[in-house]
């Protein structure tokens, strides 16, 4: 790095010189959902890499002690504004995003059942945030983290590599799920903006993000039906550590020259779900599961989308080959793009992030 | 072929889209929402004909004979009033209005118009409700009911709805008259207020923020209620309202001079209380056995129906809009009587009353308040 090049740059690698960003230190930052169990740590990437004019945008009930540990670390010279509010009031998302530079739009609708709810809280709120950031015309950079979840995965045969290039669900209300309604809508609300009001944007699809407790992904298995049903198979699993997710949101902001692209995240040498339920079931919790094979939760996929169209709905159609195409069918992922576009590379590694969830699963007896 | 319009396109306008689609000679002719971005999404995702974000623009191009609103509850009035007065029947989502005396101007604002009205009190018509309300109508009850207990559960827990509430300050359920009770308690008054006798029964009230809440530093929102409410004709009636007890229950029990029922809402079950005791240690065996047998008899009736394809999750609601439909085509009676959708506001208008604003919102107790009649 020469002495006259100011950097942008991550404490353990990655240096991200001034001539490669879009912002400066100085510039302001905004990052909703920055309560979030990514959002926390975005905030904590961005400082780390010398950003030190950052807004948290929370919902009032949010739990604010993550953030507030960081602010609490935070370099002396960094400012961390706080900043409660709902992103359906336009005075709010106004406040907000106020002179932002660059925006990661982090936070995610909570209605994960309802349709109309997932929808108001990504794509209504998303436009909100849009118009209101344009009413400055400071905005270098939207970046939408949106999901695997928009991409279809139909059409290909099994084994096939899942990137970039690979078409969003043309109809995403057949999926049966809200979540990948509202956010193949919220994409596309997006690329309207770029495109028709120039907008400049980018897309971030995380794969499986882990790294604390919670339910294990339904790309593994289910257990809606009381045994573990294990789904996924010797399926990879597109696992991506938080903080190499937060990493790559982070990087998705700043780099210059990528409006309009779309990275997908995940991390390098993927287990299988297998391997993954193998691995936790010896050292987080024990408990039964039953493996269904790939075309056994086909036909049952492929029968209960017939059951609920001829019934009418009475089994609402959240089991259909749609789904089944996009999370169980046999797929590979790939990093490349990511890689290549932004200097990318997974600073945890997959064994060591899997020994630290681990450890997070083990006190108490819930599928983790 | 009846013409639909739907207005407000939030999440229970799905069950409403859904249902309605589900039922033969009609079809969604248009959607409204304020926000077109709502308006669209539903327009979307259902068989609808076109969608609006101004009402008026919606009544005028898509001519719709009824009109579901599915707004928050505040603007229900007013949105029901103006369809009304452009000859619309009209399906008002619960709480029907805000205030009894709205309920009253929308009875008479429609039956001068001679349109009809209705309210989503669907729970009264699931298909448990309806096997009750013939065994009532058979005379099993033996005479008019000497008392009822309604209990009505809700879990705060619930991520979609309650976590919002509770974490903005400036929710739509904060504004209104009775807050969280106003938005929930419909169903369980509905259920009484079909078998109080009396337009003016009294009613005391007694509610308070539970202790859950309390840690939270909440203090404003009601969340547990418990009203008795009396009349002169001697029914008397309990509702309960909680957000903390367990198991979650929407229960319904109905006592009458010679047998009882309870209606199980949650596991779609209906027992008889025999009201004569069987001799000696014989009540203590055949009763449960008999009981056993209905409770095998219910859920037979529960196989048969979802077998049937006829046991969706809103099955009540299928089968009011289905009734209010036949009662538009038909010019037959509603399906809910004027007389207890105003019966039903008045009881939560008297309950709302005793929890005014200069009191304190943690605990409170209130005099009878006898309910006002027309």
């Amino acid at each position: 790095m020469s002495k006259s090049t100011t950097s942008i740059a991550s404490k353990e690698d990655g240096l991200l010189q001034q001539d490669r960003s879009i912002v400066g230190p100085d510039d302001r930052i905004l990052v909703t959902g920055a309560a979030g169990f990514i959002g926390s740590r975005v905030l904590q990437n961005l400082l780390d890499r010398g950003l030190r004019n950052v807004v948290c945008f929370v919902r009032p009930s949010s739990e604010l002690s993550e953030i507030e540990a960081i602010i609490e670390r935070r370099p002396p010279d960094a400012r961390i504004e706080v900043r409660k509010g709902n992103l359906l009031s336009r005075e709010d998302c106004e406040a907000a995003a106020k002179d932002a530079a660059v925006i990661y739009h982090l936070a995610a609708g909570t209605g994960e059942k309802s349709f109309p709810d997932a929808f108001l809280n990504s794509v209504v709120a998303t436009r909100n945030l849009i118009e209101a950031s344009l009413r400055f015309g400071n905005l270098r950079r939207f970046v939408l983290v949106s999901s695997f979840a928009v991409y279809s995965n139909r059409d290909k045969p099994n084994g096939r590599i899942l990137d970039e290039s690979c078409p969003i669900e043309e109809h995403p209300e057949l999926r049966g799920e809200a979540y990948c309604f509202a956010k193949v809508r919220q994409e596309q609300l997006v690329s309207e903006y770029g495109k028709n009001s120039g907008v400049p944007f980018v897309l971030v699809r995380p794969g499986s993000v882990y790294g604390k407790k919670g339910d294990i992904t339904g790309r593994v298995g289910i257990a809606a039906f009381g045994p573990f049903l294990h789904l996924g198979g010797s399926n990879k699993i597109p696992f991506t550590h938080v903080d190499n997710c937060a990493d790559a949101i982070v990087l998705a902001g700043l780099v210059k020259g990528i409006d309009g692209e779309a990275f997908n995240v995940v991390d390098d040498n993927l287990p299988s779900s297998r391997q993954f339920l193998r691995l936790y079931k010896k050292n987080a919790r024990k408990f039964r599961s039953i493996y269904v094979p790939h075309a056994i939760s086909y036909a049952l996929c492929y029968l209960w989308e017939k059951y609920s169209k001829w019934s009418q709905g009475q089994l609402p159609p959240v089991f259909n080959r749609r789904r089944w195409h996009t999370e169980w069918k046999k797929t590979r992922y790939s990093n490349k793009k990511l890689k290549a576009k932004l200097g990318w590379t997974p600073k945890v590694s997959t064994s060591e992030g899997m020994r630290r969830y681990i450890e997070t699963c083990k006190p108490d007896g819930r599928y983790a | 072929m009846l013409r639909v319009a739907i207005v407000g396109c939030g999440k229970i306008a799905d069950s409403h889209a859904l249902q309605i689609q589900r039922i033969e000679g009609c079809e969604i002719v248009a959607v409204c929402d304020r926000e077109p971005l709502m308006a669209k999404q539903l327009y979307e995702r259902f068989p609808v004909k076109q969608y609006f974000t101004d009402l008026a623009e919606l009544l005028d191009r898509a001519r719709p004979d009824v009109v579901h609103i599915t707004t928050p509850a505040e603007s229900h009035f007013d949105i029901a009033k103006f369809c009304l007065e452009h000859d619309c029947h009209v399906y008002v989502e619960k709480p029907f209005t805000l205030y009894a005396e709205q309920a009253e101007r929308l009875v008479d604002l429609a039956e001068r118009k001679r349109v009809k009205l209705t309210v989503g009190h669907n729970d009264q018509f699931s298909h448990v409700a309806r096997r009750m309300r013939a065994l009532v109508q058979s005379g099993y009850l033996g005479g008019a009911p000497v008392h009822m207990e309604s209990y009505y559960t809700y879990d705060l827990g619930d991520p979609s709805y309650a976590r919002a509430l509770l974490g903005d300050e400036n929710h739509w359920v904060r504004r209104l008259p009775g807050k969280l009770l106003q938005n929930v308690i419909s169903h369980g008054i509905a259920r009484i207020a079909e078998f109080i006798p009396s337009d003016s029964p009294q009613v005391i009230a007694h509610g308070f923020v539970s202790s859950l809440l309390k840690q939270i530093d909440e203090r404003e929102i009601v969340d547990e209620l418990r009203v008795i409410i009396s009349e002169e004709q001697g029914t008397t009636a309990y509702f309960t309202f909680s957000s903390q007890m367990k198991p979650p229950m929407h229960l319904l029990r109905l006592y009458g001079p010679k047998n009882g029922l309870i209606l199980d809402q949650d596991h779609e079950i209906l027992l008889r209380l025999r009201g004569q005791k069987f001799k000696s240690y014989a009540d203590m065996f055949i009763p449960p056995a008999l009981f056993a047998k209905q409770h095998l008899g219910n859920l037979f009736t529960n196989v048969r129906l979802f077998l049937g394809r006829d046991f969706h999750m809103d099955s009540g609601m299928k089968y009011l809009i289905e009734s209010f439909y036949r009662s538009i085509r038909d010019d037959s009676p509603v399906p809910i009587p004027y007389r207890e959708i105003l019966l039903t506001a008045r009881i939560m208008d008297a309950i709302f009353s005793q929890m005014s604003s200069d009191r304190s919102h943690e605990r409170f107790a209130a005099l009878p308040q006898p309910v006002p009649s027309e």
